[in-house]
């Protein structure tokens, strides 16, 4: 009776002493499932910190002189001697060029006396055919000196020239030049020019050089800002550096 | 039920899902940032980005993208943890809906927009191969399905 009372004992004992290792093993799994769970949020959570860290502010991006300073062949508007200088790199033929187009203009208009803004070409000439030619036709203008004149009308009249073959939008480049008043077989010998390439050219290349791969690209002081996304942005800008 | 999946197969998906992810969040984050306001040399990812098809009111469909694969992503580990069949079914018929966005997503680029962006096709691509695993998928659980029901 004794024997059989251990022996059921035991038997009870080795059944709990079971339970015990699987009652341990599934909190191990548990343990390990949340360890797991915990691992792959802070895992994502990682990517998504890195992502948004990698793609956001590398705002100033300090180049070299060439494109802080302003030289001879630059096109300047505003107050050449301003203490802020903008310069942006820009693509007639750039729908988001256009976008920027009326905000430079605004902005020149309140901030003239305080602001050199420049223009440089980087036509992307990969994606934009009729690119390369419209800043020579704002080359060719800037020979009779009117080159802003030219620089409004590429601009407002962007879409119209745009989807042209090379041949045609240069025919209508050569119309504008008539509207805003140019000698238009002057202008039509310049556009073709080697000297009118070659400058356009050197502005491309300056662009390349700093590693530039999209356009409108801004400076401010020498220094790359990430695209404002408006008037406002630009103002707020200018006006921290116009109270230091 | 697990000799449906196999390592290779969890490693892929989770591989694929997490590709996509990283690249639809990253899209998501440019277009908060407005990072694509300008024209690129690398390809008419602008143009892609900044047109009207890119977004359903202010939320843009990357953001759509992201928590997909996101789904995806962590819907397939739960199912490796919990060995959940049902849920590895329902992650293999979503496929098909990412698949099918996808897909409608490279016709607006193709003859839409008219402009290719790389990082939307890398996202067709992994939501094409996601769809190809749910595909495999669905064919092993159909397959079990018949065995079970022919025993």
């Amino acid at each position: 009776m004794e024997e059989q009372l251990t022996k059921k004992q035991r038997r009870e004992l080795k059944k709990q002493e079971k339970q015990e290792l699987a009652n341990k093993n599934r909190k191990k799994e548990q343990n390990k499932s949340l360890m797991m769970w915990l691992a792959v949020i802070a895992g994502i959570a990682l990517i998504v910190w890195g992502i948004i860290a990698s793609s956001g502010d590398n705002s100033s991006v300090n180049v070299s002189s060439s494109i802080s300073d302003i030289v001879e062949q630059d096109h300047v508007k505003g107050n050449p001697d301003a203490s802020i200088v903008i310069m942006e790199y820009s693509d007639f033929q750039c729908p988001a060029c256009k976008a920027y187009f009326p905000i430079i203009k605004q902005l020149m208009s309140e901030y003239s006396d305080d602001i050199a803004f420049v223009y440089r070409h980087y036509p992307l000439t990969s994606i934009h055919a009729n690119a390369e030619p419209a800043a020579r036709a704002a080359e060719a203008a800037s020979v009779q000196g009117k080159f802003w004149e030219m620089h409004d009308k590429l601009f407002e009249n962007q879409s119209e020239w745009s989807e042209l073959s090379t041949k045609l939008a240069e025919d209508k480049f050569a119309e504008y030049a008539g509207d805003i008043g140019l000698d238009v077989d002057k202008f039509k010998i310049d556009l073709g020019s080697k000297a009118i390439k070659e400058r356009v050219k050197s502005d491309s290349q300056s662009a390349l050089r700093a590693g530039l791969n999209s356009t409108p690209t801004f400076f401010i002081n020498g220094e790359k800002i990430k695209n404002p996304r408006g008037l406002n942005e630009f103002k707020f800008f200018v006006d921290n550096l116009l109270q230091r | 039920m697990f000799n449906i999946l196999s390592t290779k197969l969890n490693t892929a998906w989770i591989i694929v899902a997490l590709v996509g992810f990283i690249d639809a969040t990253y899209l998501t984050v440019v277009h908060f940032q407005g990072s694509y306001l300008g024209c690129s040399v690398i390809s008419g990812c602008n143009q892609v980005l900044a047109s009207e098809y890119s977004s359903i009111g202010p939320v843009p469909l990357a953001l759509f993208g992201a928590l997909y694969y996101l789904l995806m992503l962590l819907g397939f580990i739960f199912v490796l943890d919990r060995k959940s069949k049902t849920v590895l079914e329902i992650l293999a018929y979503l496929s098909i809906a990412g698949f099918l966005m996808s897909g409608w997503l490279f016709f607006v680029q193709w003859k839409i927009v008219e402009a290719f962006c790389q990082y939307c096709l890398l996202s067709a691509l992994t939501s094409t191969l996601l769809f190809i695993f749910g595909m495999i998928i669905l064919r092993k659980i159909n397959y079990n399905h018949t065995i079970e029901d022919s025993n």
